[in-house]
């Protein structure tokens, strides 16, 4: 039993060094000179710096990588909340009364399978013409969009999983619609709430092409932000600094998964297993 | 006053229909007009209609075959992978995650970093001379595999892929795992059952479902893969790694052929309709 | 609750964040490196001359390289008036010109430039940039590797083996400047451990074969030595000729022989560049804009133009400029500022600020001292520089990125030179005509 506890410990690490791996190389190049980095591509640092980090975290005339946090985050909130705003009555009358089952819902669904950039140009006309370019909410309705077929997927599941004789009860108690949606499924979809909240931010967050072509100043989100450190000494990538701002850019929705990271495994279960 | 239950459902429906009414009516409108257009980047306003012309210069592109092959093998193999390696550390790690909960933290963290940035890190990780993987096969065995080269690249971005979304599919089995009811185990193991029986007969079967819904979540995202292979290897040589995503991507704006790109969208959009249609069909008749 | 106040929270925060103030010429240009330095240090001087007005001052503006082209062509095709002046380059006027404006250069700037550079910003006979900066290739090596061959004769005797089993001809090791192509596969072989295990190098070269149209501008050289162009002057497609299939051969010659990395089917700037200043390159062409990083890896690294082949030497160039939006707001700020930047005044202060302009006769002779490099990029450009024909038209981006996909197919292995041969100039026909 000894033996078998230890093998499982044994393919833990095995599994969390190789799947993490780039990331760790990643950090350790962060702490390397540029002049090492040419030199030692070891995971052993001879001289450990945070001249990357602050490099990032410093240059203030051409780059802020606070502002380009701040509208990442603003732009994120909004594209993950916004479809969960939406999506969520939506999917409680598809789930019990079938409404939009055969249409709405595939049609919804499936936005996840185009590459969303193809509506690139109107999106850039309508925008213009209501003065949503280059601003946090433009940006951020934009990866509501991207975000909204999986919100609505997991929602779905969460209300499908409600047990309907809950529902039922109340409304034998005669509540009526909005109450029970209300006071009934919402409190009963949180961990689900949570779960949907986690991933979009997380894709949000992540998002790169829509941030590049839907911003030039003002809005300018965190992975747009940092393909210009990437370019600060000529044409190439400076690895080292280049390490530091992936670092700095990854940090926040990372301390969100991990934080959050309980709740997400404990609400998947409503979340997802009712396909 | 009381609404009927009809214009409930209306009232309820309505936020996400007005929603995406407001924000991708007029673009889908105009995407189907370029669709059936002759349309570039010079004539955004004047596009000519062609009738079915970019349809038919799609289908009879190589290039549109092609990346529909590597979106689908690449979709097949890495939803495949993901899923038995992700189905496998959330049975057999399950006893050490129970008493030690942070272990799924380590293991989300892949999913968790752009796909974009990943694909970065990579170039750094295997490059020949800066990266530290070929720097320690050198070291150690005086040889280094050519991660990205012509005849690996292929396999390489397969396993790109795995290793940051397998954490996706390790949580639904990990939560899914979790929620078989304790008794149904109880009983089996008191009948003497083996735990791989167990396993095979029990517990697998009541994990069906979310196998389901983790399948074809990765098969839609590895289907449409984008960020990760574009910065790591770009189309790919010859264009060996160009995915559906990536040729309509280049087709509109690197080509600035609107009216094909959105041609090659709007099949993709039907075909991925009458897939999801027939999967819930089939899902409903076998309930 | 509290969900719905985040969203309106930082809906008002955006709001009130969004409405900072606005310089009155807005240039967009080339983000990182030297240009975007030299852009910032003449815009400076700029806006601190007395005759500018206030409304006429110059606010620059970048955005990401990645993709940088692609989001110009989205606002410029939508009529974007986030900027008034905006980067172009030779390769993309065509694509771009019809949403600007051409315009006037300052009396100055034929004798600053000259007319090759000037002609760099050139579309349909009309003048739609100032040039700023201008690309072209150095061949880079090893003097200290090259000595040491030179130096030995069983590593001369050794070459003269290695060519002769590759190339059918004996060959003697030689100067880099004196390099014909032949000498540099040669030299890429007899440095390579798959072919020489004694090599002090791991590859005698470094080839970037990544499916990117730069790729195509670095390989250009080598077919135009041998006479190859894109169309004859009546406009008949001329890529499928002896020129570009030897090349093409060749280099896939040196891929399969290991005298160039494995992995180089995946290499751009940054990873060959990576490759060299590991110590374990012998010699490579590269971008001129590589000198600092190179030669800062390397101190052997020296310079040389391309090699030469039977028609002549040749560099491939492109020029970086700045031209005029259509739908700017401010166009007579913009082109009193395009004017200025054409002076020689101008020029001067882009090139000590670090940026790489193409200058003519005497103006470049004032930098000598300063700018060595300057003069050499000068002297190649006007010696060796060459644009394929069509290379400005308004689908020249699209031929290399067609020529990106076909020719590294080739090299890679997944289709044969014919077939390559082929697509491409059935591709060519298509975007030329």
């Amino acid at each position: 039993m000894k033996l078998h506890l230890a093998l499982r410990w044994i393919v833990f690490a095995f599994v969390a060094l190789i799947m993490n791996f780039p990331v760790i190389a990643t950090f350790i190049t962060a702490l390397k000179s540029p002049s090492e980095i040419s030199r030692n591509p070891s995971l052993v640092v001879d001289s450990p710096t945070l001249e990357n980090f602050v490099t990032v975290l410093t240059v203030s005339d051409r780059l802020n990588v606070y502002h380009y946090l701040w509208n990442s985050f603003s732009a994120a909130t909004i594209g993950a909340i916004l479809p969960m705003l939406v999506a969520f009555p939506m999917a409680w009358v598809m789930v019990r009364r079938g409404y939009g089952r055969a249409l709405l819902f595939p049609l919804i669904v499936n936005l996840r399978a185009l590459p969303l950039i193809i509506f690139a140009v109107p999106l850039y006309l309508m925008f213009s013409v209501a003065y949503l370019l280059d601003t946090r909410i433009g940006l951020g309705l934009v990866l509501a969009i991207v975000n909204l077929p999986l919100t609505l997927m997991l929602l779905v599941n969460a209300v499908a999983e409600i047990p309907i004789e809950l529902e039922e009860a109340a409304h034998m108690d005669g509540a009526r619609l909005p109450r029970l949606i209300g006071r009934v499924v919402l409190p009963l979809c949180r961990p689900a709430f949570i779960t949907t909240f986690v991933f979009g931010f997380i894709t949000a967050w992540n998002e790169f092409l829509f941030g590049l072509i839907l911003t030039t100043q003002r809005a300018v989100p965190m992975t747009v932000g940092a393909s210009f450190f990437f370019a600060t000494s000529g044409g190439g990538v400076q690895w080292g600094v280049a390490a530091a701002v992936m670092v700095v850019a990854a940090l926040p929705p990372l301390i969100l998964g991990l934080v959050m990271y309980r709740r997400i495994s404990g609400s998947m279960v409503s979340g997802a297993v009712k396909g | 006053m009381r609404l009927s239950s009809s214009q409930e459902n209306a009232v309820l429906a309505s936020p996400v229909v007005l929603f995406l009414l407001a924000l991708l009516g007029f673009p889908v409108v105009l995407s189907v007009v370029y669709g059936f257009s002759e349309a570039n980047f010079q004539a955004l306003m004047s596009p000519t209609f062609v009738g079915l012309e970019n349809f038919h210069l799609v289908l009879n592109d190589i290039g549109f075959w092609n990346a529909a092959w590597f979106s689908l093998r690449f979709a097949v193999i890495t939803a495949f992978l993901e899923c038995a390696l992700g189905l496998f550390l959330a049975v057999y790690l399950a006893p050490l995650i129970r008493n030690h909960g942070w272990m799924v933290a380590v293991l989300i963290i892949p999913m968790i970093v752009a796909p974009a940035m990943m694909g970065l890190m990579y170039r750094l990780v295997l490059h020949e001379f800066a990266g530290p993987i070929p720097f320690y096969f050198y070291q150690w065995f005086g040889w280094s595999p050519s991660f990205l080269s012509a005849k690996t690249v292929f396999q390489t971005i397969i396993v790109v892929e795995t290793l940051q979304w397998t954490p996706f599919a390790f949580l639904l089995f990990m939560a899914a795992y979790q929620a078989i009811p304790q008794e149904i185990r109880e009983a089996a193991s008191v009948d003497g059952t083996r735990p791989w029986r167990m396993f095979w007969k029990i517990e697998l079967p009541q994990m069906l479902p979310t196998l389901f819904v983790a399948g074809f979540i990765r098969f839609i995202d590895g289907f449409r893969v984008f960020d990760n292979i574009y910065t790591l290897v770009g189309a790919g040589p010859g264009g060996s790694t160009t995915s559906m995503s990536i040729y309509i991507y280049e087709t509109f704006l690197r080509r600035g052929e609107i009216g094909k790109a959105m041609a090659a969208a709007i099949l993709l959009f039907l075909v991925a309709f009458l897939v999801l249609a027939l999967g819930q069909y089939l899902m409903r008749r076998s309930q | 609750m509290t969900i719905s106040r985040m969203l309106i929270c930082s809906a008002a925060l955006s709001v009130l964040s969004a409405g900072a103030a606005q310089a009155e010429v807005t240039v967009l240009g080339w983000p990182g490196g030297p240009e975007e330095e030299a852009l910032r240090a003449v815009a400076e001087i700029y806006n601190a001359k007395s005759d500018v007005a206030e409304e006429d001052k110059v606010e620059l503006l970048f955005t990401s390289r990645d993709g940088f082209f692609d989001k110009l062509q989205v606002d410029l095709a939508a009529g974007s008036n986030a900027f008034d002046a905006n980067l172009i380059a030779t390769y993309s006027i065509g694509r771009y010109a019809p949403y600007m404006e051409p315009i006037t250069l300052s009396g100055e700037a034929s004798a600053v430039f000259g007319d090759t550079v000037l002609s760099t910003m050139q579309f349909d006979g009309a003048q739609y940039g100032v040039p700023t900066d201008l690309s072209l290739h150095f061949l880079y090596y090893r003097s200290d590797l090259i000595d040491a061959l030179m130096a030995d004769d069983a590593a001369k005797a050794r070459y003269g083996d290695i060519s002769e089993e590759y190339l059918g001809v004996r060959l003697e090791p030689k100067n880099p400047d004196e390099w014909t192509w032949q000498d540099f596969v040669a030299n890429a072989l007899y440095f390579s451990q798959s072919v020489n295990p004694d090599s002090p190098t791991r590859y005698g070269t470094v080839i970037q074969m990544k499916n990117l149209l730069f790729n195509m501008m670095v390989f250009h050289s080598w077919p135009r030595s041998f006479g190859a162009n894109w169309m004859d002057d009546a406009g008949n497609i001329t890529v499928d000729s002896e020129a570009y299939r030897n090349a093409l051969e060749t280099v896939k010659m040196l891929y399969d022989a290991g005298a160039t990395p494995a992995d180089s089917t995946s290499y751009e700037y940054a990873e060959a560049n990576a490759a060299y200043s590991a110590g374990q390159v012998a010699a490579m062409v590269q971008w001129n804009a590589a000198a600092g990083e190179l030669k800062g890896a390397q101190a052997e690294t020296k310079t040389v133009a391309p090699p030469t082949g039977p028609e002549a030497r040749f560099t491939h160039i492109h020029g970086l400029g700045l031209g005029l939006n259509a739908a700017a707001e401010n166009k007579d700020g913009a082109r009193a500022f395009l004017d200025w930047l054409s002076t020689e005044e101008a020029a001067l202060a882009y090139a000590r600020s670090g940026g790489a302009p193409g200058l003519a006769g005497e103006t470049v002779v004032k930098l000598a001292e300063e700018r060595p490099d300057l003069v050499q990029v000068g002297d190649y450009a006007s010696n060796y520089g060459f644009v394929m024909n069509g290379g400005t038209s308004e689908n020249a981006l699209s031929v290399y990125e067609a020529q990106a996909k076909e020719f590294t197919g080739y090299w890679a292995g997944t289709q044969s030179l014919d077939d390559a041969m082929s697509n491409i100039s059935a591709t060519m026909n298509e975007l030329l005509k």
